[in-house]
C-alpha cells in the first residue's frame, strides 16, 4: 500500500476527533526542529470551517475493540492501514518543515493489547523526538487500559495527552461501548493530573463526548464535563455532534448532526469556565436542555432581567462579563478606558464592542439606547430572536446557492 | 502655514519619524505626509522635505513612553492603510503629551485609529505565521512566496528564525519585491526586483509532500458539516493562491 493511500485511510478515520489545538505550551526548539506557539496558530482551514494545526492521524485504524458509533470498530469492513514509526516520522518532519502543521496528532485503534500499542505509540514519538529532534507539538491520545508506567512514559514526550470520555453516562457507555469503561478512561486522566508539569503534558489534557449517540440531557452532559473540569483539571472538553457512520440497533438515525445543541453546549462550556457561571444559572431539571433560539447567556439574562440594564460606566468587571454580547476582551477594555472618561455608546462602538446584543441590556452613562419605556422582557426577547433569525436568513441563502 | 505643504520622506520608519519630530518641533499641522514612492503628480500642492541628521534621541523618547506605545507606531508604518503618516503623527504627538496612558485613550481619533490599525497589522502576522506555505527547493532552501496585506514580513522573520532553526529558507514578499534570506542564525531583509519564480527548482521530493498534503487536506474535513462561510472567514481568498492545498479550489471558483 503507497503512502498516500495509508494516510487517505488514517486521515479519514482521526477525522471525527473534535481536538486539533496546538495552544498552551512553551517548548522551545533545542537545536533541532521546530518549537510550540504558546497561544497555538492555525495552519489552515478544511472545508467544514474547522482549524488545521495537527497533522491529524491514527497510527491504525486496526481495532479489537467494538465500539458502536465507531468506524474502525472490529466488526466493521473496512480497509485497514498501518503506518510504521518512520513514516510517520517523515510525514511530520517534512509536512513541518514546510509550515503545513504545527505538530502531530497521533491517536491509534487498539492493535493485539493496550500496552503494545502504547508501546508503539511510544517508539514512534521518541523516535521523532530523539531521533529527529522535533521540538514541535505533539497531541497523542492515552489508550484506556494501558499500564501505568506506559502512560507516564508517553506523558514525558508530549504537549498534550488525553482520553476521550465518549459519552456521559456510564450506561450508555457499556452499551455503546462494551470494551471501554469509565474508570479506564478517568485512570488516565488521574495519572495525567498527578503528573502535570513542565515537562510532561506541559499544554494539559482534554476530552471529548459525544452528542446526540444517546439520550442524555444537556444537563447531564454539562454536569459531567464539569465534573471532569474540576476533578482532573481538564483543559478543554470537546462536543462532537454524532454523526452516523454505522447502522446499528441501539443508534439513532439522524439526517443532520446536531451541529446546533453541539454549539450551544460549547458555549455553556464557554460560560461556565470563562465568565464564573454556573450550571445551576443555565440547567435545571425543569429546563434540562438549552433553548436552540437563544444563546444560553441571552437566555440567562432574560430570566434575570432585574439584575439590568447595567450601567457600563459602574458595574465590576464579573458583572460586565454577564451582559450578552460581552466577553473578558471587550470587559477589560471597558474597565481599562472608563478610569480615565466616562464611555458613551460611540465610545463603545470605537472599543469594538458589539452592541448587537449588549445594547438591550445597558445604560451608558445613565442612557438606555432607545426610550427607557422600551426596556422589557418582550421587547428585548422578540429584538434578540429577531436578529438571529436575520442571521439565519443570510445562512441560508449561502448554503443554497 | 500653507495648508497645500506635502512633506515627503524616503519610506523608511527612522526618516519618518525624522520628519515628524520636525513637524512637531516646528509645531506644523502637516495633512499630508507622504514616501516618495506614493508621491503623485500633484500641481496644487507644495513638497517640501524636512530632515536633519539622524538622531536617536527622539526614537529614545518614543520608546521610553511604553514598549507597546512604540511598538504600535511601528505597527502603524507597517500597515497598508492610506494616510498613516498622519495617524502616526497624531499618535505620536498625544503620546508625548499624555505619556503611557496614552494607549487607554480611545476617546482620541488619532489614538483609536492607532490601536485599530497595529490589532489589523497583529492580526495579519498571526494568521500568517500559519499560512505561509514553504516549498523545497534543489539547493535544500526552503522557498514562500506572500502577498500580503501589510508589511508583515518582519513578524515572520522572527518567528521563523526561532522555528526553523537549522533550515535555511527565503520568504519573498510579492507585493513589496522584499526577500527575506535566513541561513546559519542570522536573517536578512533585502529588496529585490524581478525575482523571476523560475529561477527556482524544486528538489525531487517536493511533488510527492505537496501530494500528500492535498491528500490530507480534503480527507480530514467532514462533509456532513461543511461550511464554506466558516472557511472564508478564518481564511480568507486573498491567501489561497499561496496555499498548496487550495490549488483546486482557486480552479473551481474561477
Amino acid at each position: 500500500m503507497s503512502i498516500e493511500e495509508k494516510l487517505k485511510i488514517l486521515a479519514d478515520s482521526a477525522k471525527y476527533d473534535a481536538s486539533c489545538s496546538s495552544s498552551g505550551s512553551k517548548r522551545e526548539n533545542n537545536n533541532g526542529l521546530g518549537n510550540a506557539s504558546f497561544s497555538g496558530i492555525c495552519h489552515s482551514f478544511s472545508s467544514d470551517g474547522r482549524c488545521i494545526s495537527l497533522l491529524k492521524i491514527l497510527m491504525t485504524n486496526c481495532c479489537i475493540f467494538d465500539c458502536k458509533y465507531c468506524i474502525n470498530r472490529k466488526s466493521n469492513e473496512v480497509k485497514r492501514a498501518l503506518f510504521t514509526p518512520e513514516e510517520i516520522c517523515q510525514i511530520t518532519i517534512n509536512f513541518y518543515k514546510r509550515n503545513y502543521i504545527e505538530g502531530l496528532f497521533l491517536s491509534s485503534g487498539i492493535i493485539k493489547s493496550p500496552d503494545y500499542t502504547m508501546n508503539k505509540l511510544i517508539e514512534t514519538i521518541t523516535l521523532l523526538r530523539c531521533k529527529y529532534h522535533f521540538n514541535g507539538y505533539i497531541h497523542v491520545k492515552a489508550i484506556p487500559g494501558a499500564s501505568n508506567y506506559l502512560l507516564k512514559k508517553l506523558g514525558s514526550l508530549v504537549d498534550r495527552m488525553s482520553a476521550n470520555i465518549e459519552l456521559p453516562t456510564n450506561n450508555s457507555l457499556k452499551l455503546l461501548a462494551p470494551d471501554k469503561t469509565q474508570d479506564k478512561v478517568t485512570k488516565i486522566m488521574q495519572t495525567i493530573k498527578e503528573n502535570k508539569s513542565k515537562n510532561f503534558v506541559s499544554a494539559g489534557q482534554s476530552s471529548q463526548m459525544i452528542i446526540g449517540a444517546t439520550n442524555e440531557s444537556d444537563l447531564n452532559i454539562m454536569q459531567m464535563s464539569t465534573n471532569l473540569y474540576n476533578r482532573y483539571q481538564l483543559k478543554r472538553v470537546f462536543y462532537s455532534a454524532y454523526i452516523p457512520v454505522n447502522k446499528d440497533r441501539f443508534l439513532p438515525s439522524l439526517k443532520m448532526p446536531p451541529l446546533k445543541r453541539e454549539h450551544r453546549l460549547y458555549q455553556a462550556d464557554w460560560l461556565i469556565r470563562y465568565y464564573h457561571y454556573k450550571i445551576e444559572d443555565l440547567l435545571d431539571s425543569n429546563n434540562p436542555n438549552f433553548n436552540i433560539l437563544l444563546d444560553p447567556k441571552a437566555n440567562w439574562a432574560l430570566r434575570n432581567l432585574d439584575k439590568f440594564p447595567m450601567e457600563i460606566n459602574k458595574v465590576s468587571y464579573n458583572d460586565l462579563l454577564k451582559i450578552p454580547g460581552i466577553g473578558p476582551t471587550s470587559a477589560k477594555k471597558i474597565v481599562s478606558n472608563r478610569k480615565f472618561y466616562t464611555l458613551e455608546y460611540n465610545d463603545l462602538k470605537k472599543l469594538g464592542v458589539v452592541l448587537k446584543r449588549a445594547k438591550y441590556f445597558i445604560l451608558c452613562n445613565g442612557k438606555y439606547f432607545i426610550s427607557n419605556e422600551y426596556f422589557n422582557y418582550n421587547f428585548i426577547q422578540n429584538h434578540l430572536l429577531l436578529e438571529d433569525n436575520i442571521d439565519k436568513k443570510v445562512q441560508l441563502c449561502l448554503f443554497n446557492e | 502655514m500653507n495648508n497645500f505643504d506635502v512633506y515627503l520622506y524616503d519610506g523608511s520608519f527612522n526618516n519618518l519619524l525624522n520628519t515628524i519630530e520636525i513637524l512637531i518641533k516646528e509645531k506644523i499641522r502637516p495633512i499630508k505626509i507622504v514616501s516618495e514612492e506614493c508621491l503623485e503628480n500633484d500641481l496644487f500642492s507644495n513638497i517640501k522635505k524636512k530632515t536633519l541628521s539622524r538622531n536617536s534621541i527622539f526614537l529614545k523618547k518614543l520608546q521610553n513612553i511604553s514598549k507597546e506605545f512604540f511598538k504600535i507606531v511601528y505597527d502603524v508604518y507597517l500597515s497598508d492603510k492610506q494616510n498613516k503618516e498622519l495617524i502616526m503623527y497624531y499618535f505620536i504627538l498625544n503620546g508625548l503629551k499624555y505619556g503611557s496612558k496614552i494607549i487607554y485613550l480611545r476617546k482620541l481619533k488619532c489614538v483609536n485609529e492607532a490601536l485599530n490599525v497595529s490589532n489589523y497589522v497583529r492580526r495579519e502576522a498571526h494568521k500568517l505565521k500559519g499560512f505561509v506555505r514553504f516549498r523545497k527547493l534543489e539547493t535544500n532552501f526552503y522557498l514562500a512566496y506572500i502577498s500580503p496585506t501589510n508589511n508583515v514580513l518582519g513578524y515572520l522573520a522572527n518567528h521563523f528564525k526561532n522555528r526553523l532553526a537549522n533550515e535555511s529558507w527565503m520568504i519573498y514578499d510579492l507585493k513589496r519585491d522584499l526577500l527575506c534570506i535566513y541561513t546559519k542564525n542570522k536573517y536578512i531583509i533585502i529588496t529585490v526586483k524581478d525575482l523571476e519564480k523560475n529561477d527556482f527548482k524544486f528538489s525531487s521530493d517536493e511533488l510527492e509532500f505537496a501530494n500528500l498534503w492535498q491528500t490530507f487536506y480534503k480527507t480530514i474535513a467532514i462533509k456532513e458539516r461543511k461550511n464554506e462561510r466558516c472557511r472564508m472567514n478564518m481564511m480568507p481568498k486573498k491567501y489561497w493562491p499561496y496555499m498548496i492545498e487550495m490549488s483546486d479550489e482557486i480552479e473551481k471558483s474561477y
